[in-house]
């Protein structure tokens, strides 16, 4: 039997020397840990269908330079934080200095609070399972710590711009860690971007720890470009009483891979999980999500919804695992999916473990296509053939998108749909 | 203004229309009676552009235009407005959305500018009024949860926004009680016009004491068996539809 493929060494040696100790030591510990870790084929159940996309070559081992340099304008109102191929870059941010809120880049970082974090790092997720995000961790050159003392409020959502610069082969890896104090509450949104052209990997892991009471929402909009293959992982840990709600907007590339994973540890947590996910062209995407309910009397609620044109490959991989003392949980999953061509794939699984015998656990999934009748009676009054596919299409996901509590980020979404638009229902 | 000259039309090659001949003029109300199967519906599909049926013969014009040249928009925006017997439920787009969209279609073919959002809000109200519809309604899903009487009715509704030249109404009046038949009958006689031509196709006598027609064709076996003027539907009341000579079972129950 041929052995599976390794990661290469040239991905295990990072570049910038940016961090506090602490975390040098953690990143190099990490490091170790990753020599000879296979990467996965389409015989690892979690990457079956993904596998294939992952293309990782030796150039791309290479950190992509923090120059300063943004291809973007990245004009954001309000708070923001601006990363730059993963560094951060302090001249293109702006963010309050608001009582009970510290933001601060790791390179700037005491000592102290490094070891802390560096304790604290990769504990919300469950390292089997988001195996290449590992990597992460062997090769984040600087990262964002965003600490909520107890009933501080963020009174703006905090825009992270993540932009990749691609004007040469490379990897960037971005990292955030936000610990939300008791009752504490954010709002965050995480922004994927990209310029250039050449192939490079984006590699980024975010991380949420909510304290009782603490209400924390999460947005997340990817949209860089088909050179760019993204590889995400996001761990949530939540105390009780804590509620943290995510909207995930992906458009798809050569590679988009998003593990979410959500642990309801503390009575009465609850967790909203809406994601969006719209491919064409021979693009792909795959979201992996888990929830675990782990104390009693939780809630969980997760709505996502695949669009899937041309050739292109959505995945959907829903878990819930209901721990035996998890009493009284509530969880309800749902994933629906359109499919735009004869030629485009979707793969959707829900995967239910139950442990706990007095619980609520809805789940159901659907494949469709649009129906012809209700494209008829549209065009039956006048309505044009692109603008009908439109009408019926938005209204697969209208619902999702209106509920994403940021206009702005409403926004960039409606023009990025308008374009996928034009491309799949062009001469319709 | 409608003319159909033998027409033939087929679905899933199994033929249905087996020679229409049919003129209506400007300003006319026909009515095309028959029993289940006769084609009544598919006559309704086919003027309307439903590419399920296929048209294998004969010639359909619209004030002199060969409609069967045009795709269903376009025949929309010419003119020809079906109320479906099945209203279709498309959650997700909201009634007023739909309606705007529907309306702006038409207004950018005249050549007429877009209405802004509270321009048609204020014109949905007023028509709603018309069929006794809440305004409420325009915010939900287009039909989503609507009753049977309530889909007729936005059907009605949709004619009145769209000001079409020839409405046609299939079975308009099948699922309704006697007061929705009222209101609904009332916005098709609010449609009655001298520049515009209504096409009902009923299975029951009892729409046409609401809106009276000015002729009556039978339909049997994909054909006109007999026209005649608003006391043909009388009759056919009467005496079924066994004394044209129509065999089908359905046609003794259909009359009654």
């Amino acid at each position: 039997m041929k052995p599976a493929p390794t990661l290469s060494a040239a991905f295990l040696h990072p570049a910038g020397q940016l961090l506090p100790e602490p975390l040098l030591a953690l990143r190099k510990q990490r490091g170790t840990a990753l020599v000879d870790m296979p990467l996965p084929t389409r015989k690892t159940e979690n990457w079956k269908y993904s596998s294939k996309y992952l293309k990782l070559t030796d150039d791309m081992a290479i950190s992509l330079p923090a120059d300063g340099k943004s291809g973007s304008s990245l004009a954001v109102p309000g708070y923001r934080v601006v990363f730059l191929n993963g560094v951060m870059m302090p001249e293109a941010s702006d963010y309050p200095d608001l009582n009970g809120i510290t933001i601060e880049r790791f390179g700037d970082l005491d000592d102290d609070t490094a070891a802390t974090l560096a304790d604290r790092m990769d504990s919300t997720l469950d390292n089997n399972a988001v195996q290449m995000a590992r990597l992460n961790s062997a090769r984040f050159e600087d990262g964002l710590l965003i600490r909520l003392a107890p009933d501080a409020v963020l009174d703006q959502p905090l825009f992270i711009v993540h932009e990749v610069t691609a004007d040469a082969s490379g990897s960037a890896y971005p990292r955030i860690f936000v610990e939300a104090g008791r009752h504490s509450q954010i709002t965050l949104v995480e922004e994927y971007i990209s310029s250039g052209g050449e192939s490079v990997m984006v590699n980024t892991v975010t991380e949420f720890t909510l304290a009782d009471g603490a209400n924390v929402t999460s947005i997340r909009l990817n949209t860089e470009g088909d050179n760019v293959q993204h590889i995400g992982a996001t761990g949530v840990r939540q105390q009780r009483s804590s509620r943290f709600e995510s909207h995930c907007v992906g458009f798809g590339g050569p590679l988009r891979r998003h593990d979410l994973q959500v642990r309801l540890e503390g009575e009465g947590a609850e967790c909203k999980l809406n994601g969006v996910v719209v491919t064409q062209g021979k693009q792909h995407y795959d979201n992996h999500t888990t929830i675990e309910h782990v104390a009693a009397h939780c809630n969980s609620e997760e709505t996502y919804r695949n669009i899937a044109a041309d050739q292109s490959h959505a995945v959907f991989n829903g878990r819930i695992h209901i721990h035996q003392d998890a009493q009284k949980s509530n969880a309800d999953m749902n994933n629906k999916n359109l499919l735009l061509s004869n030629g485009a794939e979707i793969d959707t699984k829900p995967e239910l473990e139950i442990y706990a015998d007095d619980v609520k656990c809805a789940h159901g999934a659907t494949i469709g296509q649009l129906d012809e009748v209700s494209l008829f009676y549209l065009v039956s009054r006048g309505i044009g053939r692109r603008e009908a596919n439109v009408l019926l299409t938005m209204a697969f996901i209208n619902e999702l998108v209106e509920q994403i509590p940021v206009e702005q980020v409403r926004e960039t979404a409606h023009s990025r749909l308008n374009q996928f638009f034009d491309q799949t229902f062009e001469g319709a | 203004m409608l003319s159909i000259k033998n027409l033939h039309a087929s679905v899933e090659g199994k033929e249905i229309l087996k020679g229409i001949n049919l003129e209506i003029k400007a300003g006319e109300v026909h009515a095309i009676m028959g029993p289940n199967g006769s084609g009544k519906s598919t006559l309704s599909q086919v003027l309307a552009g439903n590419e399920a049926f296929e048209v294998t013969e004969g010639e359909v014009t619209l004030n002199g235009e060969n409609l069967l040249e045009l795709e269903t928009e376009e025949r929309a925006r010419e003119g020809i407005f079906l109320a479906f017997q099945y209203p279709v439920e498309i959650p997700g787009v909201s009634n007023l959305q739909f309606l705007r969209t529907a309306v702006n279609a038409m207004r950018q073919h005249k050549g007429e500018g877009e209405m802004n959002a509270a321009e048609f809000m204020k014109l949905a109200k007023e028509v709603s009024k018309q069929v006794d519809l809440d305004p409420a309604f325009l915010k939900r899903g287009v039909n989503e949860g609507f009753s049977g009487g309530e889909k007729k009715r936005n059907e009605i509704m949709q004619a009145l926004l769209l000001q079409p030249k020839l409405a046609i109404l299939d079975e308009t009046d099948s699922g309704l009680d006697i007061d929705a038949l009222q209101v609904v009958s009332n916005g098709v006689n609010a449609l009655r016009a001298e520049d515009r031509a209504i096409l009902m196709v009923t299975h029951y006598q009892r729409l046409l004491n609401h809106i009276v027609p000015d002729y009556v064709h039978v339909l049997a076996g994909g054909k006109i068996v007999k026209s005649g003027g608003r006391e043909l539907a009388l009759e056919l009341e009467e005496r079924g539809y066994g004394w044209l000579g129509i065999k089908d079972e359905e046609a003794a129950n259909s009359a009654n």
